[in-house]
């Protein structure tokens, strides 16, 4: 494994290098391709387009990477979500004259209140080898979610073969894809392009089961944000709330370094989770299982509330974090275990299990992966070992 | 329905372009949208798996999408997350969704969405659960069956039918078949009908859980591992109650358990019915046949879980009604505990031939115990673990409390012992108490509270 985020940080260095992927253009005098012919345009009265070009928000080019348009913000999170290896390029759009309200009563929940007319936008992609990752690259799909006074509304593109454009598909696909991964071994994945309706499996919550269900963003929260990022040119490295802030994108947000971050997981996918201190490796891991999990299970997860195991990061109570707690519908997912976490024993601990597993009908996340995230599963299995050992059986 | 039609038509030849498929005439020998109850419909024709993919992520709120005969060969699972959506096909015997090919994870068919309808199909091989309906109000299964084709297989999905966190479920004429967990399962709902389906090959064959106001009769239950349960979860917050089984026929409940653990791991093969954690049930003119173990077992939470913390549910978690139910205070203030199995009629059920071979190998070792207590003899027809009975007494009638309120007194067809489970083991062996008809303390025919309501669904 070691190579592969550095090799990513290596292709992103080159797109930031030769792209200038900088938003809010209008700071970035570097070389580059040329962006977006025209303004960006979203029609939140018209159906969504067919062709994601329509809606002029970064151009892609095999040679120099993205070009994003004024108010297309390109930003990263700190731990991502495991998708088969692929990777990602995030970012947001605010419509001139707008910004993202920061809530001082849910500091961690950045967007609650971005304006209609916004765009988040994710582009995964992949290069035929991790080791090269500047070479022989892929997109994949571009998923939108539009900010519309209802809500959020997601929209899946699949780009074409000829990389030329993405096309608005609601049927989503599943796609055979093969790649090498950064030890040099072929990786075959049953790559996952959601279908419109399962992006609501991830992004949806509510208060209770009966209440309104509406759809959230996930990485789009300062804790995942604030982070260092390359934005090029002359602006060069900022962090991510702090350049919002000056680009008039946010409000109300207080310096950066005075509010809490997420864990960054680059290193790990480099080396390993071995020799992290006590506090890094439990910051470690709930990071991983926030991002990963959290979408599902956490006390307002439309589908993840159902088995009463809440891994985000505000979840504390031992019992509901998994520990010597039986699984309310894990099923066959179980695999044969029967508790959540057997502290200081990830082998008897079904959350080890899920994670680690590629076995269809068992593996979690529930969409969206075909491989086991092999640093990923290390994390979760130190992070399980490291526990004061209980073996759930015997009553306290 | 002149546009929905319209509607229809466009969208299929879009498909059948896109897909290289022929125009063929749709085959809709039952059922088209000239039917349809909904504003709109749409006729998705056999084996147009694409197409039915498409449509299901395309509708408007008040879709009936129909499909034809045939076998749709799915990739993943079919999503639908769009109010008022039905999926009626030509028959359960007539339209598949084959998801045996599927390479990703996922359900068989995954709704959220009030006033959902799924009937008149068959959901195949899934890769988790057949049907999996979440978080919706108005739910309708009818002449469905959700099945996995290899029988007895630990890698089959866990669920056939799932209705889950759902209000106003009816589930009527279907089947469940061959669920390496349980076929026919109900979670944490509220207001339920099952009536009339059929459960087989299953480890459970079908769950009440965590689920308030049940009513469940005229379904078979047969060579499933345990085939009707009633049971709460430590740590839900939807406390069970209201449950009614009645006029179901339970038999021949012998399978192999085949689940990778779990809650039904624990099932003991040839369990009829038990009811653990649970309070409000009525059990009542069952027929009960050739069940090996038991046919009925009244069981405490403390059963599967010893430790009352990871009972202790805060109260202003809980969801739907509980001030009523007198549950016992948890340890810090403003909670309770659910793992009683309480306030619990059984009546009128007849029982032949069962409790003659009882499962030595569960892991909870209640059949084990039941071996050696009965020594050859067939095991009572009702067993209650006595946990938390303040007095228990072998022999003694007078010195047997009934503080859970468990009322057998109706059951005259069958027999009746109570275990003190908590001090059993297969080491310690105390005789069990086996009063006869009407079997006092437990001599009470009434529920606490009054008779569990009918349901009634909007």
């Amino acid at each position: 494994m070691p190579g592969r985020t550095q090799a990513t940080l290596l292709l992103a260095a080159t797109w930031l290098s030769s792209a200038g992927c900088g938003g809010g253009g209008d700071d970035d005098d570097g070389p580059g391709p040329r962006g977006p012919s025209g303004p960006v345009t979203v029609d939140l009265d018209a159906p969504p387009p067919v062709l994601l070009s329509a809606y002029h928000l970064f151009t892609w080019d095999p040679a120099a990477g993205f070009a994003f348009n004024d108010r297309v913000v390109p930003y990263d999170v700190n731990t991502a979500l495991f998708s088969d290896y692929a990777l990602k390029q995030r970012a947001l759009y605010l419509p001139d004259g707008t910004t993202a309200r920061f809530d001082p009563d849910r500091p961690l929940d950045l967007p609650v209140d971005l304006p209609v007319g916004a765009v988040v936008m994710k582009t995964f992609y992949l290069p035929a080898d991790l080791r090269a990752p500047g070479d022989a690259v892929r997109l994949i799909e571009t998923r939108l979610l539009v900010r519309h006074a209802d809500g959020w509304h997601p929209l899946p593109y699949i780009w074409d073969a000829e990389q030329h454009d993405a096309v608005l598909t609601p049927a989503g696909e599943v796609r055979a894809i093969s790649f090498v991964d950064a030890a040099g071994a072929v990786q075959v994945a049953s790559y996952l392009i959601p279908q419109r309706n399962e992006c609501q499996s991830c992004h949806a919550e509510q208060d209770t089961a009966t209440s309104p269900i509406e759809l959230v963003l996930i990485g789009l929260k300062a804790r995942h944000l604030n982070r260092a990022h390359d934005y090029g040119g002359s602006i060069g490295a900022r962090n991510q709330l702090d350049r919002l802030t000056e680009l008039g994108m946010l409000s109300g947000a207080p310096a950066a370094a005075s509010l809490p971050a997420a864990y960054d997981f680059r290193p790990i996918e480099v080396s390993g989770p071995a020799g992290l201190a006590p506090a890094a490796l439990d910051d470690a891991a709930r990071s991983y299982l926030d991002i990963n999990c959290a979408h599902c299970h956490n006390p307002r997860g439309v589908q993840g509330m159902t088995s009463q195991l809440f891994l985000d990061h505000a979840s504390t109570d031992l019992f509901h974090l998994g520990v010597c707690k039986r699984p309310g519908s894990a099923g066959s997912g179980n695999g044969g275990l029967t508790f959540d976490i057997v502290p200081g024993d990830p082998d008897m601990s079904i959350l080890y299990f899920r994670t680690a597993t590629a076995k269809v009908g068992a593996m979690m996340p529930l969409l969206g992966r075909s491989l086991t995230h092999g640093r990923g599963a290390e994390l979760v299995r130190a992070w399980i070992a490291a526990m004061p050992a209980d073996d759930c059986v015997t009553v306290p | 329905m002149q546009l929905a039609r319209l509607t229809t038509i466009v969208l299929g030849v879009g498909f059948a372009a896109g897909c290289g498929d022929n125009f063929e005439a749709p085959n809709f020998p039952t059922t088209d949208c000239t039917s349809a109850t909904t504003a709109h419909c749409l006729e998705i024709h056999g084996g147009d798996s694409a197409g039915l993919v498409t449509a299901a992520n395309s509708i408007e709120a008040g879709t009936t999408i129909v499909l034809g005969a045939g076998t749709f060969e799915m990739t993943g699972q079919l999503t639908l997350r769009t109010p008022g959506a039905h999926l009626i096909g030509q028959g359960i015997d007539v339209t598949t969704l084959d998801f045996g090919a599927t390479t990703t994870q996922g359900n068989g068919v995954d709704a959220i969405g009030n006033d959902f309808l799924i009937q008149d199909l068959t959901v195949l091989d899934a890769p988790k659960d057949g049907i999996r309906v979440e978080a919706s109000t108005g739910v309708v299964f009818r002449r469905i069956r959700a099945t996995w084709s290899q029988a007895s297989s630990s890698s089959n999905g866990a669920y056939g039918i799932y209705p889950v966190k759902s209000q106003n479920v009816l589930v009527e004429n279907s089947r469940a078949e061959n669920a390496s967990d349980a076929g026919l399962y109900v979670g944490q709902c509220q207001h339920v009908i099952v009536r009339n389906n059929t459960v087989t090959g299953n480890v459970a064959g079908l769950e009440i859980e965590n689920t308030q106001y049940a009513d469940v009769y005229g379904n078979t239950a047969e060579d499933n591992t345990g085939g009707i349960v009633v049971f709460d979860l430590p740590g839900n917050p939807i406390v069970g109650r209201d449950v009614r089984l009645r006029n179901n026929l339970i038999r021949n409940n012998n399978h192999v358990n085949f689940a990778s653990g779990g809650t039904v791991g624990n099932i003991a093969v040839g369990t009829g019915t038990f009811a653990l954690a649970s309070r409000r049930v009525e059990i009542t003119g069952n027929t009960y046949q050739g069940n090996n173990t038991v046919d009925i077992a009244v069981l405490s939470g403390l059963a599967i879980e010893q430790d009352v913390t990871k009972w202790t549910l805060p109260t202003a978690t809980l969801s739907g009604s509980y001030a009523d139910l007198g549950l016992l205070p948890g340890g810090p203030a403003g909670t309770i505990m659910n793992f009683r199995g309480e306030n619990i009629v059984i009546a009128g059920n007849k029982h032949t031939g069962s409790g003659t071979r009882a499962d030595a190998g569960d892991p909870l070792m209640l059949g084990l115990l039941l071996l050696l207590a009965y020594n050859g003899q067939a095991v009572d027809s009702v067993l209650y673990d006595a946990i938390g009975e303040p007095a228990f007494h072998s022999t003694d009638a007078a010195l047997n409390s009934n503080a859970n309120h468990l009322c057998i007194g109706g059951n005259t067809g069958g027999t009746f012992a109570s275990m003190s489970l908590e001090r059993q083991s297969p080491t310690v062996q105390i005789p069990f108490f086996r009063p006869a008809a009407p079997f006092r303390p437990f001599d009470c025919t009434a529920l606490a509270g009054g008779p569990v309501a009918d349901v009634v669904l909007p």
